[in-house]
């Protein structure tokens, strides 16, 4: 009983510590997007993002190491906890991913699509904040943590809203080739990171239904 | 033939009959399917509970067989009562070991009535069994997984409707989980340790009537050991396959595990001959039901299995009665 509690508590903190690392790095994306669109845009400060990844990969060994630390607590929630950390992490893999690319990018944003990419930058951080909210709320509220799920979906699609926006006038564009095609990998790989949300977000919403108080 | 002989073939033949029924024991499948205890702890538990249980409840426990079933008039006849008794128990304990090599749980009172009815057919014709007992009991046999199905159904619901909802998050939930793994540890331990008592004494009430020379307790604590091998050896398959027929998880475990040894216990106060095998299989596929959880592959050769065990029996039974006549 005792081993249960102790490793309960540090499954808590552990928990607590990845999804507020999770946090830092979507809001330091998205601070450095918002600074590129200002053109005030310094591709060192991408580097945070990166070592925040790296941060919550080690997070997330430490996790493990508790969560399958006595097999016997709750087996089908220690699956499925393990499912939501892995998908958590993938979301911020997608975040690394991005902050990767967005180094190597090597053009100005077209000025006429400034408002689109700034939706899209604002979408994309308000799906992962309601997401990490949900993972944040499950523990606690699982009716507050379902209906959580459908702000996500709305956020989501907001940002689906903004990158076809975006790709329309960028597609009708007789510029160079290549920044148009950058560009639109730019503005499909910070999608990706909400997309990815929202399958999470549908996970967690399937585990709500699974689990017996709906 | 001597009398030591006879009692070493008697301990033999105890020994085979309590592996069967040790591996056709199924008590231990919810502990599996919600993994409250993995296999291995699974073993090592059913071992103790069955070797206590045989030594601590076994002694006060003496069954005949087939009193009630078989209408054959052995002096007349000139049958041997032991010959008749032995080939029953030889047979059930066969029809046990092959269902439980291919993982099925079958009710061991099938398997003993099929063989019974088996020799009664045989030595008696039509008369040499008691057909309207065999009625009575049939309407039990086919009571029971209507019972086990739907007390469990009720079971599932009223949990959902009255506990299971109110719990908030995954915090609560992990609680009350919690709280129903120690709850149906307990009753699934106390369930084995009587149900090894109860089984013990159809594998030791051969040998008892042979002779006074037997100690009880060495009977007993072999009796035991026969019981938690067949657990070990085969009874694992059986325990695995069912614990893997639905999704359970320790609640559903409880609302599985819990009315069955309800309705048992009754059955067994009313002298109602239900078959616990099927009051708990059927109480899985109620869980089932009532949570919308899909079964597993394996429901239909479970059922199949369980018309089979009568005919099985009866021919088995048949064949051996033969060679036994002839050697005891």
């Amino acid at each position: 009983m005792k081993l249960f509690k102790e490793k309960k508590n540090e499954l808590d903190e552990v928990n607590g510590e990845f999804l507020s690392q999770s946090l830092t790095n979507i809001i330091d994306l998205h601070e450095i997007v918002n600074q590129f669109i200002n053109k005030k845009f310094n591709k060192e400060d991408l580097e945070k993002v990166i070592q925040g990844e790296k941060k919550c990969d080690r997070i997330k060994e430490k996790y493990v190491q508790v969560l399958f630390r006595d097999k016997r607590a709750l087996p089908f929630l220690v699956e499925d906890r393990y499912n939501i950390l892995m998908m958590l992490d993938e979301t911020n893999d997608k975040i690394e991913f991005f902050a990767r690319f967005f180094a190597v990018y090597p053009f100005e944003l077209y000025e006429d699509v400034k408002k689109e990419f700034g939706d899209l930058n604002d979408f994309t951080v308000e799906t992962v904040e309601k997401l990490l909210n949900c993972a944040t709320l499950i523990e606690k509220d699982f009716k507050a943590a379902y209906e959580k799920t459908f702000e996500i979906e709305v956020a989501r699609r907001k940002a689906r809203k903004a990158k076809f926006d975006l790709l329309e006038v960028v597609f009708k564009k007789k510029d160079n080739p290549t920044k148009i095609y950058l560009t639109s990998k730019l503005v499909t790989y910070i999608y990706e990171i909400a997309q990815w949300a929202e399958e999470v977000s549908d996970y967690l919403r399937g585990l709500i239904i699974k689990y017996p108080n709906r | 033939m001597a009398l030591e002989y006879i009692i070493i073939l008697f301990l033999i033949i105890s020994l085979i009959i309590s592996f069967g029924i040790g591996a056709n024991d199924e008590t231990m499948a919810p502990l599996y399917g919600s993994r409250i205890l993995n296999m291995k702890q699974i073993l090592i538990l059913a071992a103790i509970f069955a070797i206590s249980g045989a030594i601590l409840l076994g002694e006060g426990v003496s069954k005949s067989v087939g009193d009630k079933i078989l209408l054959l008039d052995y002096e007349a006849a000139g049958i041997n009562q032991n010959a008749v008794v032995m080939t029953i128990l030889i047979s059930t304990a066969i029809v046990l070991i092959l269902s439980s090599a291919f993982g099925l749980p079958i009710s061991s009172t099938h398997a003993t009535i099929g063989g019974i009815m088996g020799l009664g057919l045989l030595l008696g014709g039509g008369d040499g069994v008691n057909w309207s007992t065999i009625l009575e009991m049939s309407m039990w046999w086919l009571a029971s997984p209507i019972i086990g199905y739907t007390v469990t159904y009720g079971v599932v619901k009223v949990l959902k409707k009255h506990k299971l909802k109110s719990l908030k998050g995954f915090k609560d939930f992990e609680r009350s989980e919690k709280k129903y793994s120690y709850i149906i540890l307990i009753i699934i331990c106390i369930t084995a340790f009587a149900r090894a008592g109860n089984d013990c004494s159809n594998a030791v009430g051969i040998v008892v009537g042979v002779g006074d020379e037997i100690n009880l307790t060495l009977l007993l604590i072999m009796t035991g050991f026969g019981l938690a091998v067949g657990v070990m050896v085969l009874g694992r398959i059986v325990i695995k396959n069912l614990g893997k027929m639905t999704d359970l998880r320790p609640s559903t475990a409880f609302a599985v595990q819990v009315p069955t040894a309800a309705v048992m216990l009754i059955g067994t106060i009313q002298k109602i001959p239900l078959s616990g095998s099927h009051l708990l299989v059927a109480s899985f596929v109620g869980l089932s039901k009532a949570s919308n959880i899909p079964l597993k592959k394996g429901m239909w050769k479970i059922v199949l299995i369980w018309l089979l065990t009568f005919p099985i029996a009866a021919i088995l039974a048949i064949v051996l009665y033969v060679p036994i006549n002839a050697v005891i």
